[in-house]
């Protein structure tokens, strides 16, 4: 083994952080990056500074465009850990033949960097809330998992008015979630307190229910007349958001949806799981009032110094070259708000997702925001057109343990449907940075 | 266009055949990145959001007329490993008649592995692309 080869020590890799530029990735499943202890790490989370490169990643043909995206450079030292010494190899192989100089492997990560409270790690704040599925598997079949309170928990497969989406394949016990059940088919905003609390009771849930939500992306369409039904995944997070705002406690997101699934090998059921309807939900709908904005409340925002309006839609709807939306006429975007691009169209969110669906690398998701000035400083209220991306966004902001974050439930539609409004076209004056018009 | 063109199926089996060569997925990714570098550029106008395919990684463009009983086609990317998609998807049914590319079995796609080796994202762009392609067919035979 030449010295280019040996595997770093521990001081070794500490002696190359303190002099800077070095670039570390992070092998293992995103779910141990963001905090999960899957393989008997001391402390949750990752090695400050690294990044997510899961082995997993490898397999693809196009992994080298991951590697790129990420701004990994060929000329700086980089080092790979994980916590399997052949996945580590062969990625620092991958990266070699990529033309990569100066590439080590660490494998003393789980030995020795996470016992020692005095070697820097982060993590996801509420790494918790969005679960493996490995975890999911373990808590339908065995009843308990790390991390949960054992007091009774339920698993929605969310989807848009297309049953056939839960009959085609769901994870065994879980129930049917609609969110025309939680959503009105008029505004498309959260329904009322009365209308939430029976939908959830219905479903088995109350303020105490442990919530585990997913749905299937099935390539959304703008040709379809309801391209939204093959959105499930942004489905599971809309329906997280307004479970939070009514009061669930424990309500988790299954990182990468039915996709994540099936790649950990999980076989789907095509049974139907009926829902077992609770009786009294235990607090107040809604008991986190904070987490929804609408219409007058984003006015005030957008004249506050310490707030941000923001709008999570794609470029071509904020230029408003296009509405997004077959059932939306007004085409542009609200004057004063920030940016921070959703994705391809009203039904991806590319910009938030790792290539296998997963949600993408919080670091990542934080200078992105943060070079438009969405920092955690502020009251931010995320949106989109009728607020189903913008409850992904604002789902990230809230697992990074953000104090104030919102959704403008009402969004574009609310917004463009008020003649009082004023509406912006075209591309900016002042450039965003990031922005495919930048 | 020559009728003595090569089936459909012909031309994907040398496809399967020039890809069983490659060694590795950066071999195939080489591959695929040459094959977008010689794409021949389509007239600019084609970047606009009516060609636009979502769903795709990076941005794409594909649009598919009927002229003289059979369907051209033509399209861009702005990644190089989309654009060697293209490139192959072009190869094999750019110039056919609508039948062939309603009922034709892209096979080179699963032998190849391009289907099951791209990431699940990229794998949706080319889901996405083909859908593409087939229903402008559909619309330009609805359209006769």
């Amino acid at each position: 083994m030449t010295g280019r080869d040996r595997p770093l020590a521990t001081g070794e890799l500490l002696d190359l952080l303190h002099r800077g530029h070095v670039q570390v990735e992070d092998v293992r499943p995103i779910d141990a990056y963001n905090g999960w202890r899957l393989h008997g790490e001391a402390r949750g989370g990752h090695i400050a500074g690294a990044r997510a490169l899961p082995f997993k990643w490898s397999a693809y043909l196009d992994w080298i465009e991951i590697v790129r995206s990420k701004g990994l450079r060929p000329d700086a030292p980089l080092v790979v850990y994980g916590h399997d010494a052949e996945e580590s190899e062969a990625v620092a192989g991958l990266f070699r033949s990529a033309g990569y100089g100066g590439v080590r492997v660490y494998h003393a990560f789980i030995e020795e960097w996470c016992p020692d409270p005095k070697l820097p790690m982060d993590r996801l704040a509420r790494y918790a809330q969005l679960v493996p599925a490995e975890w999911v598997h373990r808590l339908i079949t065995t009843g308990s998992a790390p991390e949960y309170d054992g007091s009774g928990f339920v698993v929605c497969h969310a989807h848009y008015r297309d049953t056939g989406d839960y009959e085609q394949g769901h994870i065994p016990s879980a129930v049917n979630l609609d969110t025309n059940t939680l959503e009105s088919p008029e505004t498309w905003n959260r329904r009322s307190p009365a209308e939430v609390r029976d939908a959830l009771l219905a479903l088995g849930i109350t303020a105490d229910t442990t919530v585990v939500l997913y749905g299937r992306f099935s390539l959304p369409d703008n040709a379809d007349p309801f391209p939204g039904s093959s959105a499930g995944q942004i489905a599971a997070f809309r329906c997280a958001w307004i479970m939070l705002w009514a009061g669930v406690k424990d309500v988790r997101v299954l990182n990468g949806g039915m996709q994540s699934w099936l790649d950990a090998g999980f076989a789907a059921s095509t049974a139907a799981d009926a829902p077992r309807p609770a009786g009294r939900f235990g607090v107040e709908i809604p008991a986190a009032p904070q987490l929804a904005v609408d219409l007058p409340e984003a006015r005030q925002i957008l004249a506050a110094a310490d707030a941000n309006l923001v709008c999570v839609r794609s470029w071509p709807e904020y230029i408003g070259e296009v509405s997004g939306y077959n059932y939306i006429e007004k085409k542009g975007r609200i004057p004063g708000a920030v940016f921070a691009e959703c994705g391809s169209d009203a039904y991806h969110m590319e910009n938030y997702r790792n290539l296998d669906h997963t949600t993408r690398e919080f670091g990542e998701i934080v200078e992105l925001w943060r070079q438009v000035g969405i920092t955690p400083d502020k009251h931010n209220a995320f949106y989109c057109g009728t607020g189903w991306r913008g409850s992904e966004a604002f789902f990230n902001a809230w697992l990074m343990g953000w104090p104030r974050v919102s959704v403008y439930d009402g969004g574009w539609f609310e917004w463009s449907a008020d003649e009082s409004n004023p509406i912006e076209t075209g591309e900016p004056a002042v450039a965003i940075p990031g922005a495919p018009g930048s | 266009m020559n009728d003595e063109r090569p089936s459909m199926a012909s031309v994907q089996e040398e496809i399967v055949a020039e890809m069983a060569g490659l060694e590795g997925s950066l071999k195939t990714y080489a591959y695929l990145v040459e094959l977008g570098r010689a794409l021949q550029a389509p007239e600019p106008s084609i970047r606009q959001e009516a060609h636009a395919v979502a769903g795709c990684q990076s941005r794409v463009w594909i649009r598919a007329e009927l002229r003289g009983g059979r369907m051209r086609i033509s399209a861009d990317g702005e990644a190089m490993i989309t654009r060697g998609i293209i490139a192959l998807l072009l190869r094999v049914l750019d110039g056919r008649t609508p039948a062939e590319i309603l009922d034709g079995d892209l096979f080179f796609l699963d032998r190849t592995g391009l289907r099951s080796h791209l990431s699940p994202a990229r794998g949706n762009g080319l889901a996405a692309m083909v859908q593409r392609i087939r229903s402008c067919t559909e619309e330009a035979i609805a359209a006769t």
